[in-house]
């Protein structure tokens, strides 16, 4: 009995119907959310004692690495559902999830970068950290890549998500990089679920943005994953009814 | 092709009778069989391999003409080349050992080896850890052995030079084993070079760096124990894990 | 005015905070911008695959 919803999901014409109703409910929250965040982490929270004004990166910055992190182990999860229970939604899903991880990784690594220079007199630099976060965003560019060289979408599934299971080592690495090795970056001071080392009128704008990031992905990922869903799909009934809307 | 298709690949099919009719002999029989079929595609490989010799020097002059690159561009002052001589040397291997990647399937799935081995009721994962044994035997393992030329090369004490040979041996068991990965994932993908350093190089860096570092301590001469030992884990984590996956992606690609 | 202009400033730090802001922005909007597109590709192949069954049918 539990499992009917399970098989509800697995269903594409389902999948498709549910992902166009829940869109409107991660959108605008995510938007509500973001908007907040910038209000309170621009204008809101006072400067920072030792960063001045440019900690305010970290509204943008911190946000944009957990959405690379998330958005791939998502991906990674979606792709092991797929080869293990051969589920074409859960490989449509995987498909989803990619450019929307290498945006943010890119957008990562470029506001690390910014943020890096002023603070700590360099843009870039091979610490684990950073170097984890560049293979990262390869890691998301070498999926899509292989992705476009199969043309037989089922191989393509197959092939890409056993490439995103085995990369998926790369997350807890970057994760686990700062407290691992004494890195340039500075060690996780929200990231930790003890007690944040930061003041509630810097913190609560962050949290807001991840959260409303997060949202965002989701909204993402549901417009995507109809468009994966439909060109799966071979059988006529239900598209017929939902493409000519 | 004037390729021979031996007929090894016909010998590897099980030939013990269904398991409710099994004797009970066992796992002994079926441990025994698994191995010999692994050692049957080894020895193969390795025989196809020295049928044509000039392929095999082919990496290896490949790796000379990339380490030429380095004194000619930067400069010819050994006491500089030799503070880049780590990555020079490792950069080279990885990407010798790259090029020496397409070759590992490509004939076997050309000729229907590889399916006759996916077939053939042998566990998979067991013939691709035998084909990547071979790689390494015929690629990383030479690659180890120049390297010393190579170092020299680029003003390397020759002090340092068995530390090198150690670090690049192991090192490139790993790199042969990742590799296997990206290469079964792309077979029969046209013009799939620069997808299969795509995907290969990112999961290679970590034997890049640590072997780079071994590298280096080696030429300082410094304990290059740590380093080593990180080589030496990574390419028991690639023999544990990257055979199953390479099993699972030649699956997947010969369907 | 002033307090405007402190905000634009940023401490000192503009040069780096809003192109930051200004990256994440775009990349933002390009996520919706692509999905939006792939989305439509999708509808528009799947139409078109349909219409080809219709008339071979």
């Amino acid at each position: 009995m539990t499992w009917t919803w399970f098989h509800r999901l697995a269903s594409p014409p389902y999948i498709y119907t549910l992902a166009a109703r829940l869109t409107p409910w991660f959108a605008w929250p995510a938007g509500l959310l973001i908007v907040a965040g910038l209000w309170g982490g621009l204008v809101l929270a006072p400067p920072d004692y030792q960063q001045g004004d440019g900690f305010r990166i970290i509204y943008v910055h911190a946000p944009s690495a957990w959405m690379s992190l998330m958005v791939y182990t998502t991906m990674a999860i979606a792709a092991a559902v797929g080869l293990i229970w051969r589920i074409k939604v859960a490989h449509a899903v995987a498909a989803s999830c990619a450019p929307i991880g290498a945006s943010f990784t890119f957008a990562a690594l470029v506001t690390g970068a910014l943020w890096g220079q002023p603070m700590w007199g360099t843009y870039w630099e091979w610490d684990p950290r950073l170097t984890s976060e560049l293979i990262l965003l390869f890691l998301y560019l070498g999926y899509m890549g292989l992705r476009t060289a199969l043309e037989d979408t089922q191989r393509a599934d197959r092939a890409s998500g056993v490439l995103a299971v085995v990369g998926v080592v790369n997350v807890p690495i970057i994760h686990y990089s700062v407290t691992w090795w004494n890195s340039l970056h500075q060690a996780p001071s929200v990231m930790a679920l003890a007690k944040p080392k930061m003041a509630a009128s810097m913190l609560v704008p962050l949290l807001m943005m991840l959260l409303g990031f997060t949202l965002f992905f989701g909204a993402i990922l549901l417009v995507r994953l109809r468009g994966e869903v439909l060109s799966r799909e071979r059988s006529a009934s239900w598209i017929r009814e939902v493409v000519s809307a | 092709m004037s390729r021979v298709v031996t007929p090894i690949a016909g010998s590897l099919v099980q030939t013990d009778t269904a398991p409710s009719t099994q004797t009970p002999a066992g796992p002994d029989t079926a441990q025994a069989s698994v191995l010999e079929a692994a050692r049957l595609a080894l020895a193969r490989d390795l025989r196809l391999a020295f049928r044509k010799r000039d392929q095999l020097v082919q990496p290896l002059a490949f790796y000379a003409m990339v380490t030429m690159l380095f004194p000619l561009s930067i400069s010819p002052e050994l006491s500089r080349l030799r503070e880049v001589a780590p990555g020079v040397l490792w950069a080279g291997a990885l990407l010798a050992s790259l090029l020496a990647l397409e070759f590992l399937f490509r004939d076997d799935a050309y000729d229907g080896t590889l399916e006759q081995y996916a077939l053939s009721g042998q566990s998979l994962t067991w013939l691709m850890f035998a084909k990547t044994a071979a790689h390494w035997l015929l690629t990383g393992l030479p690659l180890a052995l120049m390297a010393p030329l190579a170092g020299l090369s680029l003003g390397v004490p020759a002090a340092a030079l068995p530390g090198i040979v150690v670090s690049v041996a192991v090192g490139s068991i790993a790199l042969s084993l990742i590799g296997s990965i990206g290469a079964a994932l792309t077979l029969g993908v046209k013009r799939s070079s620069a997808l299969l350093a795509l995907l290969t190089l990112p999961l290679s860096l970590p034997v890049l760096i640590f072997g780079a570092r071994a590298t280096q301590l080696a030429i300082s001469g410094g304990p290059l124990l740590a380093p080593l030992e990180l080589l030496a884990a990574l390419a028991v984590l690639g023999v544990t894990l990257a055979p199953l996956a390479a099993a699972a992606a030649v699956r997947i690609s010969l369907e | 005015m002033n307090s405007m202009s402190r905000f634009f400033e940023m401490g000192g730090y503009a040069a780096f905070v809003w192109p930051a802001y200004a990256i994440t922005f775009a990349a933002i909007v390009l996520n919706i911008l692509w999905a939006r597109r792939s989305l439509a590709r999708s509808r528009e192949e799947a139409r078109r695959r349909l219409a080809a069954r219709g008339e071979g049918a």
